[in-house]
């Protein structure tokens, strides 16, 4: 029996690794995320005009953050929130898996990995991301 | 084409009055409300039934507090609009209220914001849609991704930060409505543990309670009230905007404010250099940086340098957020904007007392809202 997803309309599994739920317009061409149909951020397309993608888990360290105090149950500070842009466009905020700070340079790139929250079910994964090089 | 405030009749506050804003308490908003009110008709030197209309700003009391708290002044069946704009609620108000008066409306009327904390749940929570971070990001989180951006982008230091605090903290210690009223040193700023980052509780604003009350008339309004038009302070532009899509990562904050003040200052005709006052939205100190670097007041990695110098004390070259800004004074929300316009207005007079700006003229009122919106206005002393 395969692990459930924290957010699965957020995120799955492939074969090549996590990919993030999202759209595309079809009018403007702004990549969006999460997924919905109600309306292009950008150009107020709608219904069929807004096309589901699928987003490499892989983008630019844009910032991060230790987090010290927070209203989530469902995690324990401090952990780091990063903030990424996806090299498929959408500018995202997900914790970065366990490290320093010292670890992470604005720029640098970022892959996503589904793991483990130790506050959670163990057959819970959820995405977080982590620079590539390590 | 559609008009903008400066294309209708002019706008002046002629009376301001506030509660001061302080932690919660017992006391019912309608106290707090009346007290503001009282304040702001003494100052104007008009009676209650001669104001016409009422916008009242709240983002946290619920529905319709208007009513229940006007009451007490008599009811003489005035118009009321109740406005909730998150916390650029007080902001919109008074844009509301000046824009009645401009358009011959009316030529006398009030904006009132009033708040209590309370647990509300932002309406985006409901909007349908999940994110990645669900609840692990507040807003000094945000604020702390922000700074780090800032650091990475200039080369900036947890203390250029922490001074922000250091002038608001101090500005606010002179000042009567602050909430926080007491100066504080850099090391005692920077020696708690952080929320976010490198950002400390002293380098985020409190949630409070308070009121803030603005009085506006229009030139009739000024001649058959006998009103001092030598204390009445001319409302040059007020804007509007909310966030769009920016083509960089670099945060939406700084852009929209940069937007939103370059429209209503080409409004006013004001370069950002003739500012005396600025009333910012400092919610958190690295708001105070990249805004007023974004207003046009320095170049974009200067204002830890000129903050530092000195520049943006009361007696520097501006005084920005003499108040004590959200930092010290507070941020109470509803009545947060308004509470800008009577600092203004009190610095433009020359009656702010321990914390007056040498030979203040002109300012500017500037507030961010949950969204975002961003809500500017110009102030000119004309008498």
């Amino acid at each position: 029996m395969s692990d459930r997803l924290e957010h699965p309309t957020l995120y799955e599994a492939s074969e090549l690794g996590p990919v993030l739920l999202g759209h595309r317009c079809g009018l403007c061409g702004l990549a969006g995320f999460p997924r919905q149909s109600l309306g292009c951020e950008s150009c107020g397309a709608d219904g069929d005009n807004l096309k589901p993608a699928t987003f490499t888990a892989r983008g630019a360290l844009v910032s991060f953050a230790t987090v010290h105090r927070h209203l989530g149950k469902d995690i324990a500070a401090p952990f780091i929130m990063g903030e990424i842009g996806l090299e498929d466009g959408p500018l995202i905020r997900c914790t970065l898996s366990a490290g320093a700070p010292s670890d992470l340079r604005i720029g640098q790139i970022m892959i996503g990995a589904l793991e483990h929250n130790p506050l959670a079910e163990a057959d819970v994964r959820e995405l977080r991301f982590k620079p590539e090089s390590v | 084409m559609s008009k903008r405030l400066s294309d209708f009749r002019p706008v002046f506050v002629v009376g301001v009055g506030l509660h001061a804003y302080q932690k919660y308490s017992p006391t019912p908003y309608v106290a707090l409300g009346v007290t503001a009110i009282r304040e702001a008709l003494a100052d104007a030197g008009v009676e209650w039934p001669e104001v016409e209309s009422a916008f009242v700003a709240t983002a946290l009391l619920g529905m319709a507090p208007g009513r229940p708290m006007l009451r007490h002044l008599g009811a003489t069946g005035l118009a009321i609009t109740h406005v909730e704009n998150a916390s650029a609620s007080g902001s919109t108000a008074f844009s509301l209220a000046a824009l009645e008066i401009a358009s011959g409306q009316s030529d006398l009327n009030i904006a009132i914001g009033v708040d209590k904390p309370a647990m509300i749940e932002l309406a985006s929570r409901q909007a349908g849609l999940d994110f990645l971070e669900r609840e692990r990001v507040a807003a000094f989180t945000h604020f702390a991704l922000l700074a780090q951006k800032y650091t990475h982008a200039y080369g900036a230091t947890p203390e250029d930060f922490a001074r922000v605090a250091v002038k608001n903290l101090a500005n606010g210690a002179r000042n009567p409505y602050a909430q926080r009223r007491e100066a504080k040193t850099l090391q005692e700023i920077l020696a708690a543990p952080p929320l976010a980052g490198f950002l400390t509780p002293l380098q985020s604003c409190p949630i409070g309670e308070g009121a803030a009350a603005t009085i506006l008339a229009s030139e009739d309004g000024i001649r058959q009230l006998g009103i001092d038009p030598r204390r009445a302070v001319r409302v040059l532009s007020s804007t509007l905007r909310s966030e769009r899509i920016y083509a960089d990562n670099s945060g939406f904050d700084a852009a929209l404010t940069e937007e939103t003040v370059r429209q209503t200052l080409a409004e006013a005709s004001v370069a950002p250099s003739a500012l005396d006052i600025v009333e910012l939205h400092d919610a958190f100190t690295v708001e105070e940086l990249l805004y007023v670097e974004r207003m046009g007041l320095c170049d974009p990695g200067d204002a830890p340098r000129r903050l530092k110098a000195g520049h943006f004390d009361i007696g520097g070259e501006v005084a920005v957020s003499p108040s004590g800004g959200l930092i010290a004074m507070g941020h109470p929300l509803g009545p947060t904007g308004l509470g800008q316009i009577a600092e203004i207005t009190r610095q433009l007079r020359g009656e702010a007392e321990h914390r007056q700006h040498p030979n203040a003229k002109t300012g500017l009122a500037h507030m961010v809202g949950v969204g975002a919106v961003c809500v500017a206005h110009v102030l000119r002393r004309e008498a």
